[in-house]
């Protein structure tokens, strides 16, 4: 089947697609940041609004919380997904039920419903007022921001570190125990060395929606926080200044292909470990 | 002992993944409008949720471009991981790199990558771009579910089916496809779920008048999201639970690593899997496109036949009008209500001004209105063709002459002044002046609108300037204080100023005059005034766009608004006070009739001012320092 | 009691209701190559692993050593194993694996080195420490597999069907050197296979395993010369199974004739299972047979021919150096002491019975 070099003209379509969706659409960002909103023409201009103070900041900002909502995510998912592998069998209709399920309610209304929650005398405070416990004040905070990241982000940690663990041979795990390691020495040098490449796709699947999030931040920060994502969906729905928001976006491209770099080096059939 | 600490581990997350989903299937039994407050429990929101059209329509738009994209994805991206399959290793990878793309990268680039080529195309924003954009984003996780399954396969198979005389294409189907299939099946499934929870590149790539689920409840999630659509969310969800248990009613609880070890019961247990893909294959894909296409004949079908000329296109503010009247409208005048909303001005305004939307009728308050007549966005209103004007008060003429001189452009619609909103119970002291959201006792307990002149007509006003002052010195003041008070501010609002203060949310908030009527009615403890260093009188009027192509339409549009009786409707539906006398006279509750916020005195009025339009100089330098009170 | 190495003591074992090992009891000799035999999901396996210390076994204890190790983690155990598909670490060298068990018991960096190196000679693969497993064949990973358990000096290496993914050149080439291993190492073998020529070449003791029970215990001679039922004359070797009658002590009726034989015991007129290895039945002249038959088929095997004999309703399998054409009549003899007689089953459940020694 391998021979027959014909049969490559069925990616046809999907080449043509690719081309005009993926390729030329990402040429346009670049075409826009380099140009100038009044007559057109080359300008670096843009990237000159990107590197000023509340830009910057901004940036700075969102790469914090995306590192932390990141890591929260991983020492959440890492038991999570080894939990799940020593299931097997019902843990397939489990990873339905905790990931697939959920998707159906909407996503804004998902992560707007922890408003109700959070609020001064939201869910959980009344709860936690009603057994004598201090109110947990963070709605418009950084870290009902960071809630709102782990709460939609943590399936794409999980999903790729479980499909590497289930993949790995048990009695891998048993020679480790059998040749004198202990639990925890089985995992620091067995387990975890074989997991890399599901939490490097975990990571990557997480940081970059974290990082360029607008409506999380939006919905549970209150209006007062602005991360990079808010930056360019102002530029693109409120000041209407395209020509800087599409450098802004330049600068969210270039962490996009750092990880893709990354993740490129860690995942060599190419076929991704999420799915 | 472990073992508890695993289940707990995952009751744990379990809750962290429900607690939201359960707090919306509540709020879908909630009498009261308001999130903020438990009125009871009702079934009502999922009657009228089928009475919705527009929620019903968002919900066809949605179930349709899922749908569709994910059945044109699953297409192309098969036939391109075959083609993928047969191409030189290098070629293979190289587009295994642009397959990677979409997944890896962010949302918000692809949106806005795509609303640039759909606009430098001149391709006009709508249901096509939407959909091309989730076929895109669709088409990667197809290629990345196919393509595995694609590498198991045997090619001598295919091979042996070619020698016993099979033609290509048959001994395709009858080798490759059956090994092929679980993964083109994952795929679509994959797809159509992705397609139907986005939102960011929905937002970016769709036209007016098209609204899928969610970007519909993403504009009602600042002013408070319409009950109905937590039942729905509900109906949606429960289904889904249902289908999926369907699936999973072969409980099996033998391990499967055990079992293949006894190839005994491989036999067995091979059968049992095959039971349920066929029960997904044949019940939950039939089962999924009866549901959607039962729910859009019925409920939207109707929606679809309408000709173009029997349109008029509705661009206007959030909750501002009774929905009764559009339908009315509709029944009266056989015309097509499009109907959009907009949170903001700033919001509006670049989208009339792009032209990728064409408009017939909007509401833009004063200030915007006057911007748009300089910038030539506009055109002259024929008043003959609208005799209800007569119904409008002068002084709201007069009042508008700030803005469009000789009143040729617009139509009063609502008017109001801004204010604060007060708890009487956290806020003990008599409120005069703007000062009181400097206080730091406050801290956390302050709402302020997230708009750029509602903000800095605070700011001005609290110093004594005029609320249209181009002055560069009195501006950076009043961005200090803005900056300064930023620490005290719960949170930046739009609408949602009336929840929280009817949630006991906050002690004081910035608000419009007619919300102020609403949340009293809600929550006793509320109470509004005008500050003495003055405010913002505002009104919102009807304007036609230059390039409304349904001008006759918009006209028998807006003379419908001024009919007295369709003016008292929505003064009861959005409590913003009416400029139509003929109405006010209609109230019948003179306690509303002489109301101080609704209709205030002369005296509050005259330390009042407009908005008027700064022109684009001033405006940037309003919104760079916006920004920089946001970025602090 | 001082000689059982390791004490199986009435273990049972089962999953979901589905019974793997019922009440078992084995032990093994220091210094034995002991093998499991039996077909898939015989049980053979579990048994391995119990003594690994990978399962648990629901009732009945192990002894190691007269020590009880039932609840003693698999890390603790003086055993190593070597898994049927190597179970190497992919993401290690071939040092980093053989050293694996030697860092982790903290021995110096020299001592592990010349371990490495010692083994890696014993498994005649020296000078691969730095290659990675993936770039491996089956053969060398799998003697990889066995120098990663013997540089930890165990008292027992269990082997889990290590030849199973080999082919038939390197299987028996691999055979010659595990025997080699285990005299140069003096160690106990425990070997599971399900290839009775592989039990029958290497091992001192084999274990014949069926559906959860021992079906035999002996000598690769005594189970192959004295199967003590169907079951295990019909896994060891091709043989013929007739039904019989067994008239008194030392005569068989097979097929309606009778014949002489060497066994006592059976009672007298009762019907009996008897087991005539195909080499044992001589082909001779019609009137020199004990019984006539024809010719059915005929087949060059190289060492010898295969024919088939129709015979008194019976077709006979005859393993002979000597060839009769398809359709020639020939007559069989079987020496007395070929016929091995076996009792009937008298049920579904004694047909797999445990055999006590």
């Amino acid at each position: 089947m391998k021979n027959n070099r014909r049969l490559k003209w069925l990616a046809g379509p999907y080449a043509v697609w690719a081309a005009g969706f993926i390729i030329i659409p990402l040429l346009m960002i670049v075409y826009y940041a380099f140009t100038s909103q009044d007559n057109g023409g080359f300008t670096l201009a843009n990237f000159s609004s990107v590197f000023n103070g509340s830009t910057m900041k901004a940036l700075g900002l969102s790469i914090l919380l995306a590192v932390v909502s990141t890591l929260i995510c991983l020492i959440l998912a890492y038991p999570l997904a080894m939990i799940l592998s020593e299931m097997s069998m019902s843990s397939t209709s489990f990873i339905v039920l905790i990931f697939i399920l959920p998707m159906w309610m909407n996503f804004l209304l998902r992560t707007f419903a922890w408003q109700t929650l959070l609020e001064k005398n939201g869910v959980i405070n009344t709860l936690l007022s009603l057994i004598n416990l201090p109110p947990l004040d963070i709605i418009n905070t950084p870290s009902a921001i960071i809630l709102g990241m782990v709460y939609n982000f943590l399936p794409f940690m999980v999903l790729p570190i479980y499909n590497v663990l289930i993949k790995i041979d048990k009695d891998v795990i048993n020679a480790a125990r059998d040749l004198g390691a202990n639990a925890v020495q089985t995992f620091v040098h067995v387990t975890l060395p074989l997991t890399v490449p599901g939490i490097i796709s975990g990571i990557t699947m997480v940081l970059i929606p974290s990082l360029t999030t607008f409506v999380i931040s939006d919905l549970l920060g209150g209006g007062k926080i602005l991360l990079i994502g808010n930056m360019i969906e102002q530029q693109f729905k409120q000041l209407n200044n395209w020509n800087v928001g599409s450098a802004m976006s330049m600068v969210l491209l270039i962490f996009v292909v750092i990880t893709m770099v990354i993740e490129g080096k860690y995942d060599k059939d190419g076929e991704g470990t999420a799915f | 002992m472990k073992k508890l600490l695993k289940r707990i581990y995952m009751a744990l997350i379990v809750v962290l993944l429900y607690a939201p989903i359960l707090t919306l299937v509540v709020l879908s039994f909630n009498s009261s409008k308001s999130r903020a407050k438990w009125g009871g429990f009702t079934t009502k929101w999922y009657a009228s949720l089928f009475d919705s059209q527009e929620i019903m329509g968002a919900l066809y738009t949605t179930l349709i471009i899922s749908l569709l994209a994910a059945l044109l994805a699953t297409v192309i991206g098969t036939l391109g991981a075959l083609g993928m399959q047969h191409m030189r290793s290098k070629t293979r990878s190289a587009f295994m790199g642009v397959t990677n793309i979409p997944m890896l990268n962010s949302e918000i680039v692809m949106g806005v990558s795509l609303m640039l080529l759909f606009i430098m195309g001149r391709v006009s924003l709508g249901f096509g771009t939407i959909l091309i954009a989730h076929i895109t984003f669709n088409i990667p996780y197809v290629i990345l579910s196919v393509m595995p399954k694609l590498k198991q396969t045997s090619r001598y198979t295919y091979e042996a089916a070619l020698d016993l005389g099979a033609t290509p294409f048959y001994a395709f189907r009858k080798t490759i496809l059956p090994d092929i299939m679980p993964g083109i099946f994952s795929g679509f499934l994959l797809a159509f779920t992705m397609s139907l929870d986005d939102f960011v590149v929905t937002y970016f790539t769709k036209g007016p008048g098209v609204d899928t689920l969610s970007t519909k409840i993403y504009s009602e999630v600042r002013k408070g999201i319409k009950p109905e659509i937590y039942a729905l969310s509900t109906l949606m969800f429960l289904t889904v639970l249902i289908l999926l248990m369907l699936i999973n009613l072969t409980p099996s609880k033998i391990d499967e690593k055990e079992l293949i070890k006894d190839a005994k019961f491989l036999e067995k247990y091979g059968r049992k899997r095959l039971f349920t893909k066929r029960i997904v294959m044949g019940r939950l894909l039939p089962g999924m496109l009866v549901l959607v296409l039962t729910i859009g004949g019925v409920y939207y079908g109707s929606g679809g036949s309408f000709t173009e000329d029997k349109t008029v296109v509705v661009y206007n503010w959030g909750e501002y009008i009774d929905p009764e009247v559009l339908e009315m409208f509709e029944e009266e005048t056989g015309i097509h209500v499009i109907y959009e909303e907009f949170e903001t001005n700033e919001i509006m305004y670049p989208k009339i001004k792009a032209g990728a939307v064409s408009y017939d009728v909007v509401c833009p308050s004063d200030y915007m209105i006057r911007k748009m007549i300089d910038n030539d966005l506009l055109q002259p209103i024929n008043f003959d063709h609208i005799p209800n004007i007569s119904n409008i008060g002068k002084q709201y003429m007069e009042t508008s002459e700030q803005f469009d001189p000789g009143n040729q452009y617009s139509i009063p619609y609502c008017w109001g002044t801004v204010g604060i909103l007060y708890n009487k119970t956290m806020v003990d002291e008599p409120i005069t002046s703007w000062k009181i959201l400097w206080e730091s006792k406050y801290k956390d307990n302050i709402l302020m609108q997230d708009s750029v002149r509602d903000a800095f007509m605070v700011g001005l006003k609290y110093q004594g300037y005029s609320l249209n002052s181009t002055n560069i010195q009195e501006l950076q003041e009043a961005e200090q204080l803005l900056e300064n008070q930023k620490p005290l501010v719960q949170a930046y609002v739009v609408d949602q100023v009336r929840d929280k203060m009817i949630g006991n949310e906050a002690a004081l908030g910035v608000i419009y005059s007619g919300e102020a009527i609403y949340t009293q009615k809600e929550n006793p403890d509320l109470e509004y005034v005008v500050p003495d260093e003055g405010s913002n009188v505002w009104i919102d009027s009807w304007v036609i766009p230059k390039d409304a192509k349904h001008v006759k339409n918009a006209e028998l549009f807006l003379n419908f608004l001024c009919r007295p009786d369709i003016a008292l409707m929505n003064f009861d539906y959005i409590t913003y006070s009416t400029p139509n006398e003929a109405a006010r006279e209609l109230i019948e509750d003179p306690e509303i009739r002489n109301s101080q916020i609704a209709f205030p005195d002369e005296s509050i009025l005259e330390r009042c001012e407009t908005y008027s339009y700064l022109g684009p100089e001033a405006e940037e330098i309003y919104s760079q320092l916006w920004n920089q009170v946001k970025g602090s | 009691m001082k000689d059982k190495l390791i004490d199986l003591v009435n273990i049972s074992k089962s999953y979901d209701g589905v019974t793997i090992l019922d009440e078992m009891n084995l032990y093994i000799r220091e210094n034995e190559f002991l093998t499991l035999l039996g077909p898939s999901g015989c049980g053979k396996t579990t048994t391995l692993r119990i003594m690994g210390g990978f399962e648990n076994p629901d009732h009945g204890r192990v002894f190691f050593n007269g020590n009880d190790i039932t609840d003693l983690p698999p890390n603790k155990r003086q055993l190593n194993t070597v898994f049927q598909k190597y179970a190497l670490f992919p993401h290690m060298s071939i040092a980093e694996n053989i050293a694996f068990g030697l860092k982790i018991k903290g021995k110096t960096q020299a001592y592990i080195n010349d371990k490495i190196k010692y083994a890696l000679k014993l498994v005649n693969l020296d000078g691969y420490e730095n290659r990675y497993p993936g770039i491996l064949s089956g053969g060398q990973q799998q003697r990889i597999a066995i120098a990663r358990a013997i540089v930890n000096e165990p008292k027992v290496l269990l082997l889990d069907e290590p030849l199973g993914a080999l082919d038939l050149k390197l299987r028996q080439s691999m055979q010659y050197e595990l025997m080699r291993l285990k005299e140069e190492l003096g160690i106990t073998f425990v070997y599971v296979t399900h290839d009775q020529e592989e039990a029958l070449t290497m091992s001192d003791t084999i274990v014949v395993m069926n559906q959860g029970y021992i079906q035999q215990i002996g000598t690769p001679e005594s189970i192959y010369n004295e199967p003590q039922n169907a079951f295990v004359a019909d896994f060891i070797g091709d043989s013929n199974i007739i039904d019989a009658i067994m008239i008194r002590d030392k005569q068989v009726k097979i097929l309606g004739v009778p014949f002489d034989c060497v066994d006592v015991g059976f009672g007298s007129n009762k019907p009996v299972d008897v087991v005539i290895r195909p080499e044992d039945v001589e082909l001779v002249k019609p009137k020199n047979g004990q019984i006539t038959g024809r010719v059915t088929s005929l087949i060059f095997k190289g060492v010898h021919y295969e024919m088939d004999v129709e015979a008194n309703g019976y077709s006979w399998l005859v393993h002979s150096t000597r060839a009769a054409q398809v359709g020639a009549e020939v007559g069989l003899y079987v020496e007395p002491e070929n016929i091995q007689i076996m009792k009937k089953p008298e049920s579904e459940d004694e047909e797999a019975t445990a055999v006590e020694e």
